[in-house]
Parts: structure tokens; sequence; C-alpha cells
């Protein structure tokens, strides 16, 4: 599965490396597009690891910012977009923590807050009861999610949600990428088996 | 004889479209409900992950996070100005410190010559103003001379 930021662009390694060149020395136009081409990811990483109510987009904002003040430190070594999910994990844990929350996407309250995925369901679906089970499912899977470990859920987030590779998994949670793998698959097995058992 | 259908593991490879043993790749490739299930779980976190943010919204909170970054490094020019102004006010300081005017040297010896003259002359002149020697002792009309005694 491609990742987000090389779906949106063609933006090679080389081309990446002198953006964040010419952001650090000041360019804002080179800032801008480097924001651009991975934003998607920051949202989709901090809309799927913050617990509903949280502001995402004043999170997404704060990723940003923490991104363009610290273009210093992106060594380049790895991808940008591993390092700037690397920061949005960071933050999104810290709010987490600020907050003592144990666990994030309960459904209830994602579907009050109006950011329930399902929402994007066309209302002319013809048949109610397909809309209203596959509503289920998707809450079925949620709950699943939000129910994993810690690192299991960031793992599953980045490559499901925002559609990290394993590479740049790593990069973000700073593991190599076998414990990527390994998390990955736990997971996977316990969101899945739960899934299907609940599907009628 | 028939192939199995995928276990779990083979199934969460098949997922995470990893490799599969050949035997489940093969499989995979003719089984019908192999494929459902996979693909269900794949839509359903599809459909899981939701609408992403519109243009609007990326564009105000790039923008935003763009602005804030614009004002902390203009402040961080204010800082780097403020410190290469110190760094030339120090560097220049030896400078105007050898456009002072340059210290008196004394020359001790030419000094001592002349209290030595001076002491020749008059030898109370170093102890007393003259008004007072002249009254505590009374210069001798002869010799014109004060006596010390």
């Amino acid at each position: 599965m491609a990742s987000v930021a090389r779906r949106e662009t063609a933006l090679g390694r080389e081309d990446e490396r002198e953006l964040v060149e010419a952001a650090r020395r000041g360019d804002r136009d080179a800032a801008e597009m480097l924001l651009e081409t991975h934003e998607l990811l920051v949202f989709r990483t901090c809309g799927r690891l913050l617990p509903p109510g949280e502001d995402v987009e004043a999170a997404v904002q704060e990723t940003l910012l923490r991104a363009l003040k610290n273009l210093g430190r992106f060594t380049g070594q790895g991808s940008f977009a591993g390092w700037l999910a690397a920061i949005a994990v960071n933050l999104c844990r810290d709010r987490l923590r600020r907050k003592r929350l144990v666990s994030f996407l309960p459904l209830e309250v994602r579907d009050e807050d109006g950011r329930n995925p399902l929402a994007a369901v066309p209302s002319a679906e013809p048949n109610p009861e397909r809309v209203a089970m596959a509503r289920q499912a998707v809450n079925r899977l949620h709950r699943e999610v939000s129910r994993l470990p810690r690192r299991q859920q960031e793992v599953f987030a980045l490559r499901f949600f925002a559609e990290l590779d394993l590479g740049d998994i790593a990069t973000a949670l700073g593991v190599d990428v076998g414990t990527v793998k390994t998390h990955l698959h736990r997971a996977v097995q316990r969101v899945r088996v739960a899934v299907e058992e609940a599907r009628p | 004889m028939s192939i199995p259908h995928l276990n779990d593991d083979e199934l969460n490879l098949a997922v995470l479209g990893e490799d599969l043993p050949p035997e489940a790749a093969e499989h995979l490739a003719v089984c019908l409900d192999c494929r459902r299930r996979r693909d269900a779980f794949l839509n359903l976190v599809q459909e899981a992950r939701g609408a992403d943010p519109d243009a609007a919204a990326r564009a105000r909170v790039r923008e935003r996070a763009l602005a804030a970054w614009g004002a902390t490094s203009s402040r961080h020019w204010v800082r780097w100005l403020a410190a290469a102004a110190a760094v030339i006010v120090l560097s220049l300081l030896p400078l105007l410190r050898d456009r002072a005017p340059a210290p008196q040297i004394i020359n001790a010896d030419a000094v001592m010559i002349e209290v030595d003259q001076m002491l020749e002359r008059d030898p109370l002149s170093a102890v007393a103003a003259e008004e007072i020697v002249d009254t505590v002792v009374p210069v001798s009309a002869e010799s014109g001379e004060r006596s010390v005694s």
C-alpha cells in the first residue's frame, strides 16, 4: 500500500531533501509545499490516535509547527513522512498522558462528535439495514482497535489509517521493522478475528 | 486434492499484503471465500478510515502553522541580530581602548633629583610652610640661614 505522501505527489527523496533545506533557510514556499505534501498523514494520525473531544486541527497545527521549528534536526536518513509521523505520535501521546486516558475512540462519543467515519456513507444508500450493519462493523473495528495495547494501536493506526509503510512506521515509533511487523500481525489477528466473529 | 483455506497467519499476511507461502498464494488465487475474507477486512478498514478533511480545513491549518513559524522565525532574526551586534561591539572594544589617552609614565629618577635639589636649597620646606618655620625658628641676620636646633 503506497504511503499518503507518495500517492499525493511524486516527491522524490532528493526533491524532498532540497525542500527541507530550502525551508530550513526560511523559504516559505518550500515549507508550504512540504506541509501540503504530508499534512494528510498528520490529520489521519492525530485523528485516529486522539480521543474524541480533542481538537484534531489544533494537534495537526502543533505537529506541523513543531516540524517546521525542528527542521534542523531532520537528518534525512529516514523519510520525512516517518519523521513527521513520529512528531505526531509523540504529540498525541503527550496529550493522552496529560488527560490520563487509557484508551481512545469510544464510539458512542465519536458518533455524537460527528466524526464517525460512516458519516461519509451516502445517505441515498438503498438498503438502510445494510447501512446499519456497516456502521456496526465499523464501530466494532474501532472498539477492538481501542482495546489493543498502546503500541499495537499506534502501529495499526499508522499502517491502516495514515497508510505509512513499515519502514516509516519503524522510523515514527523508533523501533525496527521486525518489531513493527510483530505488533502489526498481533493487532490484525485480534481485530480481524473479533470483527469476523461479530459478523452475522 | 484441494488446498485447504488460509489459516489465520496466512490470512493476516494476505491482509498486510505480505508474501504468502507458495501453496497459500496458489489457493488464494482461486478461492473466492478466502479472497472475500481478506477483502472484507480491508474494505472495513477503508471505511473506518473515514473522510479526510476537506481542502479548506487543510489550508486553514497549514496557513496557521506557517504563520506561527514565520513569527518565530522573525523573532529568531531579532535574536540573531542582537547577538551579532553584541559580538561586533565586543570585538571593537580593544580598538576603542587603544584610542583612549595613554597613561603618563612618571620618571621616578627625575622626580627624585628634583626633590633632592629642593631639599638642598631648603631642607625645611619639605616639612612646613615658610611662615611657620620663620616664626618658630627666626632667621639669623648674619648667616641668613635657619637653625633647626
